[in-house]
């Protein structure tokens, strides 16, 4: 994998999502401080499905290491869940 | 629910000869209309195409209403076959009459494909055909014709047989007197000029397209003169018999899942390129065939506000699905695609390098694009689909087909 210690940033560009702000988290990577873009992996996704299931709330959506969804998901908000989980994971 | 799997008619089998048939033109430097006119004609239970090259007598509007009447009849007449002098003569009469000039005129260049490649060409005034077979200028004997009322009008008539491989072109006077006057090319780029550059096209492109001939010819033409500029309105016709050049595009998840697999396998084994139009089609094909999508975020700058284009082995293009086909629809149609967000372009490249193109077209609905916070105007999938097959039929002259699974 090469980025194993890195957290990975899946951003949906599925049509819902990129309709209701994926375009906009797209350009996430500029909006992030530097020390926190060296340590995320961002990845642009195809549908990942979450529009599909009514589990989740709503579009756009972005996934965070495999298995943290969120929804309804904006820079901000991405934003800060990431510094929450790098803690996390510093804290371990 | 029965999936409707036939195509709307039989695809030519791979030996089928392709009729590409392009004209590229460009207007004279400050007019707002080319004076050059060009018209074709698909005739499907014949198995014909006609088509017709004019260049209007001066510039602007005028020549453009005297092209365009003159490309009108003169399609019209051939297809019914009628008399080709009385045709002739038919037109000339009808042409308005200048009023400086006090003639009315306009030339034009009639390329008739019959089934079989027997060809006949009807040339009035243009500057000479070329036939061209393994890069050598064939010539034809020409009957010459005159018009008893019109003395000062000959008509050419040549009858030859063409095989695949072959192309015709035909050039408005733009382009052989490209340059006239300047030190480089003092009578202008002439025939002789346009054809060593064609030869030397084809010798490094066996396979160009008719556009790509076209588009480069009038291009050309184009440098020869004054600071690049259109002295003259200036146009290109190719006409290429090539084998046809086919184009797969899947878009939309099949209606049942169980036959997602055959929808997915439709990607192998297909002798042409592959597009795949959807992130859920796009995932649901690498699920079946255990390959896996990559999208490089590096290319958002060159999308235009589209999501941008992914990687999947063994299929050509994917991009998303209803923003970016609504987006070509819109290109196709106003025929300004040449400045398109890169997945757009990618799309209409594909689509246009083509002369077969089958849709294959999954029906499910995307209840997530139901979303009260949608926009109103997100198309049903099948609406685009139809609309894009019309217009390419239509305006660029593809054999299209569609397959709903």
């Amino acid at each position: 994998m090469g980025n194993g210690s890195k957290l990975k940033v899946e951003i949906c560009l599925g049509t819902t999502c990129f309709i209701l702000g994926a375009s906009e988290l797209q350009d996430l990577a500029q909006y992030l401080e530097p020390e926190l873009l060296d340590r995320v992996d961002i990845i642009g996704r195809t549908c990942l499905g979450f529009c599909k299931d009514r589990k989740f709330d709503g579009a756009p959506f972005v996934r965070l290491d495999e298995s943290i969804v969120i929804e309804r998901a904006t820079v901000a908000r991405v934003t800060e869940k990431i510094k929450a989980m790098l803690k996390e994971k510093d804290a371990e | 629910m029965t999936s409707e799997k036939t195509p709307t008619y039989e695809l030519p089998s791979p030996e089928e000869t392709f009729v590409e048939i392009e004209c590229c033109s460009r207007t004279k430097t400050g007019e707002t209309a080319c004076g050059d006119d060009f018209r074709s004609v698909r005739i499907a239970d014949e198995g014909r195409h006609i088509a017709v090259l004019s260049d209007g007598l001066g510039s602007g509007i005028k020549a453009s209403l005297l092209s365009n009447m003159t490309t009108t009849m003169a399609l019209e007449f051939v297809r019914r076959n009628m008399e080709i002098v009385q045709s002739a003569e038919i037109i000339m009469d009808t042409l308005p009459v200048c009023e400086y000039r006090k003639i009315s005129y306009a030339t034009f260049t009639v390329f008739d494909l019959l089934p079989g490649g027997l060809t006949r060409v009807v040339e009035m005034d243009n500057p000479p055909f070329i036939h061209l077979r393994n890069g050598h200028d064939l010539k034809w004997p020409a009957d010459i014709l005159f018009s008893e009322r019109w003395p000062d009008r000959k008509l050419a008539i040549s009858k030859f047989r063409m095989v695949q491989g072959d192309r015709l072109i035909a050039f408005s006077d733009g382009v052989t007197q490209a340059g006239l006057g300047s030190d480089a090319c003092k009578f202008g780029w002439r025939r002789e000029g346009a054809l060593a550059y064609i030869q030397k096209l084809v010798d490094a492109d066996p396979l160009i397209s008719a556009r790509e001939l076209s588009e480069r010819v009038v291009a050309e033409a184009c440098t020869k003169n004054p600071q690049h500029r259109c002295i003259d309105d200036i146009s290109c016709l190719v006409i290429y018999l090539r084998k046809p050049r086919r184009l797969r595009l899947l878009t939309g998840p099949p209606f049942n899942q169980e036959d997602d697999r055959d929808f997915a396998e439709t990607v192998l084994n297909f002798d042409g390129h592959t597009i795949i139009c959807g992130g859920t089609t796009a995932n649901l094909v690498a699920r079946e065939l255990g390959r896996s999508i990559s999208t490089d975020l590096k290319l958002i700058k060159y999308c235009g506000g589209l999501p941008p284009p992914s990687k999947l082995p063994g299929v050509d293009l994917v991009t998303e699905g209803i923003l970016t086909l609504t987006e070509c629809v819109r290109r196709l149609e106003s025929g300004e695609y040449r400045d398109a967000p890169l997945p757009v372009s990618n799309i209409i490249t594909f689509l246009l390098e083509s002369d077969v193109i089958e849709f294959i077209v999954g029906t499910k609905v995307n209840e997530a694009h139901q979303d009260p916070r949608l926009p109103v105007d997100l198309e049903i999938r099948r609406n685009i689909i139809k609309k894009m097959s019309g217009i390419l039929e239509d305006k660029y002259r593809k054999k299209v087909m569609i397959q709903y699974f």
